[in-house]
């Protein structure tokens, strides 16, 4: 038997496989995820999928003392109202406990996240996220819709928080099923990371719009992921909007296998100084006849955005249409945007694009509108408001638009003059 | 939308088969022992003449070569590189270095006469191909473009595996105080200019194949112009491969001293073989406040054969610094030929209100892996930036563009305009495109488009408002940039590269 060489670990490294090994529970299940972690490290910039979220080093900053530890723990925090009306709650570590609608199931699953299935391929050897959710031993929970079933109310689902704050959801629409769900990551106000990474299977016909809302607090972490696989002629939508959170990596990983699908992504991601947030996706398309938007807007007053994004059109994955966007307003020299929107193209009958830009407001729009009679300062903030609404308001669904924008509000409110 | 039958027809008169500079010259050659080592960089060094200075500057590199990996980040699938089963240097016995073109033998006269490259100053004079004589291009319509006249005067430096053989019109472009030599001459003649600038603007720390290059670059070119002075013809170098089992590692520095302003083009071609062999440059240039540098290459390598076998591997690193106010630096390429390209011209803007400009058509077929890109660093104040970028695969080929925009903190007001359209042909092949955006400035504006009908609504409207039809008009706006610098290409080929940017942009993808 060889003796694996082990590279130095940084102090960031130590620390984060200590804080595994110290949730206690389940240690056999975890134990080759942490084993992966001890071996492989935490990625660098040179690991591409990381290229602008050096995760070594931000976790070297942010696994700090042992009080963090004491201070998860007895941290407990809870929400009050959920972000939409009527929605029906599930925790995420007891599932079964939920008072969920007819047609849905929730159960809490054996307990082992397999980590190993999907590599992610942008990442290295192991998938980062996964790797750190399955040593971390993250709560498994299975929530089904079954085929046929439309929900009048979305479902909001919420991961513990403090040092259980893991989560592993697989989610399953049945065939021509219609629902709403919310994913809402609040509270941790400390030092050691959350993970959360969710599994969705959208079936035939089925319509889905996923909404990721995170205020995290600021000395909080959290890394997620989303894995979506759709099948023929079914709808995905996903929000995602991040106003909060000290270090955040949301990852989305789309894998259309059926004809007809579509898949529609919109997020807003709102900075200040003291943040890295880093949304990651990958649009896959392996079929023909499959289409596909994304757009990001960006408000940046300080902080370090950033957005990777690549469109994957397979051999064969002919009429494919798909097309990203990454807008940024970059409202201050102490915060910086770095992009990368990635096609990766096998197909030449296809329609894809990809557009960045990155700058500050208008100062044909400013004039305009101050030419109108309309003060510098609100004609500024009309125009970011402005900018971050459009793609709020694709969403169609009142309710949701509304309470999207109440808190990008509180947040335009809170952080720009 | 799939491609239109005009740019498949096109593409397919440049493919992998159709390689016309693929004849080798049989010549006696003296090579040195295969393998790269410290004895090798001397000898190098010694057969070049070269002080003291330059052998420790090549060994230095050698020593931090030797700790250093292969890059694998860009999307390039070939086997490793056997670095020590190369020759390292190649030579014509009859000479060691330039000599005045009566010395050159006739042998490799021929072989440049033959890609169409006359080094006898006369026919030089008479353009490298008459008004009447029609290039295979032009079957349909008959009259070369403009731009192809006789008028054109162009200074040839050509570089024959590791010497330069000849270099034309020196005597001339002294009058003017401009310096054209190889620079293994330039080492020993003007050890003041190459010790400053050489190394400045790529480091020999650069990377693995820049690095390499430092240790054992054999030849390439040298071109001062001083303060002031417009350079009074096109400059150029011609790079031949022609002896089996060698690498060329040509290195090229060109300084532009302030408010002067120069053109240059090189040109490459190797023999048709089944080995595949190595081509590692480095190309530095300097622009002082105010100057102006144009940098334009038509590289076409040989390919490899339709079944990948074969063709030149080649990893260059260019790059220019716009050092003064002011100063412009522009890189044109036209990629056509090897079977690897690895290659992203860089602008460093430096200086403040300092331009960069990339323009490029990489066309790749059979087994063509390219990947190209470039950097534009945004470091001065008012620095702008353009980058153009057009690539089209065909047959089982791969061609990703990779590049990078980035404003220093400093970098008030830096703007950049990108666009990159691909184009695939057929369903073997890919087209990728990886733009990496970053700003750390507010007052910097970045603009990244793909979709032609965006690029510039203002122009588009003033075209289409006249009556210009929209597919039209986008061309004209797009490709009238690159136009500009390709009519002044004076090789043969500059018929065929014109012929490359009209292709119709109907069925790009970002």
């Amino acid at each position: 038997m060889s003796v694996t060489e082990l590279r130095p670990r940084t102090p960031a490294e130590t620390r984060l496989i200590q804080l595994a090994e110290a949730q206690g529970e389940n240690e056999n299940a975890r134990r080759p995820a942490i084993e992966a972690l001890r071996r492989e490290g935490l990625p660098t910039r040179k690991v591409e999928a990381w290229h602008y979220t050096d995760l070594r080093q931000l976790m070297g900053k942010r696994l700090g003392s042992d009080d963090a530890v004491e201070a998860l723990r007895e941290s407990g925090e809870t929400l009050l109202e959920p972000l939409l009306q009527g929605s029906a709650v599930v925790d995420l570590d007891a599932p079964e406990a939920a008072h969920l609608p007819n047609g849905v199931t929730g159960s809490a699953s054996a307990g082992e996240a397999d980590w190993k299935t999907t590599p992610n391929r942008l990442d290295r050897s192991i998938d980062t996220v996964r790797a750190m959710n399955a040593a971390f031993g993250a709560a498994s929970a299975t929530i089904d819709v079954a085929a046929g079933t439309h929900l009048d109310h979305a479902l909001e689902l919420r991961p513990a928080t403090g040092l259980k704050s893991h989560a592993f959801t697989t989610v399953t629409i049945g065939e021509k099923a219609e629902a709403t769900i919310v994913e809402r990551l609040d509270g941790g106000t400390t030092g050691a990371p959350s993970t959360g990474v969710n599994m969705l299977h959208v079936g035939a016909g089925a319509n889905v719009l996923w909404i990721v809302d995170q205020e995290k607090g600021l000395d909080s972490s959290h890394l997620g992921q989303l894995s979506v696989r759709l099948e023929a002629d079914s709808v995905f939508r996903l929000f995602v909007l991040n106003a909060g959170g000290g270090f955040v990596r949301y990852e989305v990983h789309t894998d259309v296998v059926g004809e007809g699908a579509d898949v529609q992504i919109r997020g807003v991601n709102l900075l200040h100084a003291g943040q890295h947030v880093d949304v990651t996706t990958t649009l896959n398309h392996t079929v023909a006849h499959t289409t596909a938007t994304e757009t990001f807007r960006n408000v940046v007053t300080g902080g370090h955005g950033v957005f990777q994004g690549i469109i994957k059109v397979a051999r064969g994955a002919q009429k494919t249409d798909a097309k990203m966007a990454c807008n940024s307003l970059l409202l201050s020299d102490e915060g910086d945007f770095s992009a990368k929107p990635e096609l990766e193209i096998f197909a030449d009958d296809v329609q894809c694009g990809h557009g960045a830009t990155a700058g500050e407001i208008d100062a044909d729009h400013l004039f305009y509108l101050m030419s109108r009679g309309i003060p510098g300062d609100q004609a500024r903030a009309l125009l970011i408001k402005a900018f971050v609404a459009e793609v709020v308001e694709e969403l169609e669904v009142e309710a949701i638009e509304d309470a999207l924008e109440t808190r990008i509000e509180a947040w335009l409110e809170a952080n720009i003059r | 939308m799939p491609a239109v039958q005009e740019t498949i027809d096109s593409v397919r008169k440049i493919d992998v088969d159709q390689y016309k500079y693929g004849f080798e010259t049989l010549i006696e050659m003296d090579v040195a022992p295969k393998g790269l080592d410290e004895e090798i960089i001397k000898l190098i060094s010694a057969k070049k003449g070269e002080p003291q200075w330059m052998l420790d500057w090549r060994l230095k590199a050698f020593e931090r070569w030797k700790t250093m990996e292969s890059p694998d980040w860009a999307r390039l699938d070939y086997p490793p590189i056997d670095f020590q089963d190369i020759h390292y240097y190649a030579a014509p016995k009859s000479m060691s270095g330039p000599a005045s073109l009566d010395e050159v033998d006739p042998e490799i006269l021929r072989t440049y006469e033959k890609l169409g490259i006359p080094l006898k100053e006369q026919e030089v004079l008479a353009g490298v191909r008459k008004m009447d004589e029609p290039s295979e291009f032009d079957e349909d319509s008959g009259t070369p473009p403009a731009g192809q006249n006789g008028q054109t005067r162009v200074a040839v430096d050509a570089v024959f595996d590791s010497v330069s053989v000849a270099t034309t019109f020196k005597k001339e472009l002294e009058k003017a105080g401009v310096i054209f030599m190889p620079i293994s001459e330039a080492i020993r003649e003007h050890p003041e200019l190459v010790q400053k600038y050489l190394g400045s603007v790529v480091p020999i720390s650069d990377n693995f194949f820049a690095t390499m290059n430092s240790a054992v670059f054999t030849d390439g070119s040298f071109v001062y112009v001083p303060k002031g002075v417009r350079c009074p013809m096109e400059l150029s170098t011609y790079f031949r491969i022609n002896e089996r089992n060698t690498g060329q590692f040509e290195r090229t520095l060109i300084i532009a001293d302030e408010g002067s302003y120069v053109s240059y083009l090189e040109g490459c071609t190797a023999p048709q073989r089944d080995e595949n062999q190595l081509h590692a440059a480095v190309v530095e240039l300097v622009a002082l406040e105010g100057a102006e540098i144009k940098y334009s290459t038509v590289q076409n390598w040989y390919p490899g054969d339709k079944e990948g076998k074969g063709g030149i591997y080649n990893f260059v690193t260019k790059r220019g610094d716009c050092r003064g106010d002011n100063s412009r630096i522009s890189w044109t390429q036209v990629e056509t030929g090897s079977a690897i390209t690895w290659k992203y011209p860089s602008c460093i803007l430096r200086g403040d209100n300092a331009r960069g400009e990339f323009y490029s058509i990489a066309v790749s077929n059979g087994r063509q892996q390219i990947d190209s890109g470039t950097k534009m660093i945004h470091l001065g104040k008012n620095t702008s930036s353009r980058i153009i970028s057009k690539g089209i695969s065909a047959g089982h080929s791969n061609n990703t563009y990779r590049g990078q925009v980035s404003a220093h903190r400093k970098a008030k007001n830096a703007r950049n305009f990108t666009q990159c359209d691909s184009l695939l042909i057929g369903e073997e092949c890919g087209a990728h495109t990886v733009p990496y955006i970053e700003s750390k400035n507010a007052t910097a504006q970045f603009e990244h488009e793909a979709t032609t009908s965006k690029i510039s609504d203002d122009q588009l409207f003033y075209c289409m408002q006249r009556g210009i039809p929209e597919e039209e008009a986008v061309a004209l706006i797009v490709n009238g940039f690159v136009k500009d610098v390709i009519q002044q290409l004076p090789m043969e080929f500059a018929v065929e590269a014109q012929k490359l940017i009209g292709i119709s942009l109907e069925g790009s993808v970002g």
